[in-house]
């Protein structure tokens, strides 16, 4: 599904991704370990096509050049980055918001965009599911949320957008036990043979819950290390510094 | 052009039955005129809004009088609400209809009381001198009107490269209230619109106002508002600007007595070449009264914004509560904004403040909408929506709230 092959990328000169390989096929749960300024969200945003960062090497998606697409036509082709730090929109009403999304990916599909009711019928049904409260849904989109309601509302986006390919960046920060719990629900509950998923994180405290199917420990700009769930543990004790 | 113009005040006086000291006001308001010309940017008020160059740019002449005997049929413009009118033509009063309303409540009537003033403002004395005459609205004390008043002021066809002087006033006796909406439905060429208002809201009494700027039109326009609030009376005023080519709206609002209030919200949304000014002076004369203002502007392509907000504080205005912010998204470089806020304090026991920003839309919400499957341009278009609808939900009238998201495409 998705293939980096030497993955390059500087920002103003200063190199962060150094050849980084990865390769994730269809059902698959990726998570991508490392410590503070090793590039995981360079990564993210990269492959979520944030601009603004010099890129060498191949990345394909469903066998798609990645890197020629737009921002908005990754999202139609069904990548979703759940943001470390979800962005305030004021004055945007999160229900507005929610709609507006899932029918421009669905109207670049070529799909049936969906109507009120329809749109209202799947947002009950997820934010149950996500023991999510739905009146936050008609306040503005982030503002004055908690950052566990934020979290929890880039998890909700996910399950309404349903995605081929989920990129989570540091979306266990700062949560509080019940939130994390809740987010792990609801990744797990949209696994299956088709999604996928890559977790970035600098704990194993969510993978405990998610439990990947491999774990990749990236250390100054390049994977150094792949494994399973015991990479993870090894990690923990071992710490990132001495970890070779 | 001034020959003209002195020909044409001419044939006002000559045309219509003045009384002596009518004619004498107007004759003193038209010499001052005459002598200073349109005001100019070496006026410190006007420094943003050249209106002397704007005319003159816009106008090879301009006729100042008006045929008030054209037959005008009056079009539909479909309101989704129940509403009270009244209708103007060519800033005449033309028709009205209180049907919601009980019957002696409300009066409207036509004179030419004008104050006995030579103004300073020289647009003042334009519409002294050739006004013809004064439309007042007045609630009864104790009535609260119930359904909306729209004041739908209309320009009759092919109308083109004419003055249009126009006052109204509205007086809200004691314990009365009113919604009003201002309201121009213009399909003409283009004119020169010069629109003044007195206001004077009585004791305990509310008025919420909306002037409704949203029609694309190649007309100049001056809006002037004087407004007096009495003792514990309130003013929501809110303006929708982004119509016109070129509008001044200048809204002097006086606190003359104790726990009155006034919030004072607007938005200005401009495109192509537009250029829009709001100048407010709220002017704090007793003790506990409050102001809030805010003015959120939105610029494109070649467009000008201006916003300048005075807080006057009178030595006996102890316990002001004034407060002032305006936030501006440019979104290109060739556009301007200027933000004039001025706070002038003359009590020691008071809290004012005043902010003002302007900037760039952020590229992170852009990505973060994008990653969400918008366009780039949709994103944006949410964003500024979304920057203006904060200001558009505070307005408390829940069907001129609709209206101003219909009339203004923003509905997010």
């Amino acid at each position: 599904m998705l293939s980096i092959e030497n993955l390059k990328a500087k920002i103003d000169e200063k190199e962060i991704l150094k050849g980084l390989n990865l390769d994730i096929k269809p059902g698959e749960v990726h998570a991508i370990m490392g410590p503070n300024g090793s590039g995981k969200s360079t990564l993210s945003n990269i492959l979520s096509g944030k601009k603004g960062y010099e890129i060498n090497g191949k990345v394909t998606f469903d066998g798609e050049n990645l890197l020629e697409l737009e921002t908005e036509e990754r999202a139609h082709k069904g990548i979703f980055l759940a943001f470390q730090y979800p962005m305030e929109i004021p004055g945007v009403n999160t229900n507005t918001f929610l709609k507006t999304s899932i029918n421009a990916i669905k109207k670049a599909r070529g799909e049936k965009e969906l109507d009120a009711i329809e749109f209202l019928k799947l947002i009950k049904e997820k934010s149950a599911e996500l023991k999510f409260d739905e009146k936050i849904l008609n306040r503005q989109l982030n503002v004055g949320f908690s950052g566990g309601e934020k979290k929890k509302n880039e998890i909700l986006q996910m399950s309404i957008l349903n995605p081929k390919l989920s990129i989570l960046d540091e979306t266990d920060s700062g949560l509080d036990i019940d939130a994390l719990r809740i987010v792990s629900e609801g990744v797990n509950s949209l696994r299956n043979k088709n999604n996928s998923f890559l977790i970035i994180t600098h704990y194993q405290r969510l993978l405990d819950y998610i439990k990947p199917d491999f774990v990749h420990v990236l250390k100054n700009g390049q994977i150094i290390k792949s494994g399973d769930f015991e990479l993870a543990k090894e990690l923990e004790k071992v710490g990132y510094e001495d970890f070779n | 052009m001034q020959n003209e113009l002195k020909l044409n005040f001419d044939k006002i006086i000559s045309l219509n039955n003045f009384s002596d000291s009518q004619k004498k006001i107007k004759q003193e308001n038209f010499n001052n005129y005459f002598e200073k010309g349109l005001p100019n940017k070496r006026n410190e008020d006007w420094k943003f809004s050249d209106i002397n160059q704007i005319i003159s740019k816009n106008f090879d002449n301009l006729n100042f009088i008006v045929d008030q005997n054209k037959i005008f049929e009056e079009k539909d413009f479909p309101l989704e609400f129940e509403h009270n009118k009244i209708s103007f033509v060519d800033g005449k009063l033309y028709d009205f209809d209180f049907k919601h309303e009980a019957k002696d409540k409300i009066l409207v009537d036509q004179n030419l009381d004008l104050d006995d003033t030579v103004y300073q403002n020289t647009l003042l004395n334009l519409n002294s001198a050739f006004l013809t005459s004064v439309s007042k609205i007045t609630i009864k004390k104790g009535y609260n009107v119930k359904k909306p008043l729209i004041l739908f002021n209309y320009l009759s066809d092919g109308l083109k490269s004419s003055a249009i002087n126009s006052r109204v006033d509205i007086n809200l006796e004691d314990d009365s209230s009113l919604c009003v909406v201002n309201f121009l439905n213009e399909n003409s060429e283009k004119n020169f619109i010069n629109f003044r208002q007195k206001i004077k809201i009585g004791e305990n009494s509310i008025l919420k106002n909306y002037s409704l700027d949203s029609n694309t039109s190649e007309n100049i326009k001056y809006f002037n508002k004087d407004i007096n609030l009495s003792k514990n009376s309130h003013l929501e005023y809110f303006i929708l600007s982004e119509g016109s080519k070129f509008i001044k709206q200048d809204i002097n609002c006086n606190l003359d007595d104790e726990y009155g209030s006034i919030a004072l919200n607007g938005i200005i949304n401009l495109e192509n070449e537009k250029h829009h000014e709001i100048k407010t002076v709220i002017n704090h004369k007793k003790e506990n009264c409050k102001s809030y203002q805010l003015i959120k502007s939105v610029l494109n392509d070649k467009s000008k914004g201006i916003y300048q907000g005075k807080i006057f504080v009178s030595p006996e205005a102890q316990k002001t509560d004034g407060y002032q912010l305006s936030r501006a998204l440019l979104l290109n470089e060739s556009v301007e904004f200027n933000a004039k806020p001025e706070l002038e304090i003359y009590a020691d026991d008071v809290k004012c403040s005043h902010g003002s920003t302007s900037g760039n839309i952020d590229e992170n919400s852009i990505f973060y909408l994008m990653s969400r499957g918008l366009s780039y341009s949709e994103s944006k278009k949410l964003l500024t929506n979304g920057f203006l609808n904060e200001v558009i939900e505070k307005i408390s009238n829940e069907d001129v709230k609709k209206l101003v998201k219909k009339l203004s495409g923003i509905n997010v």
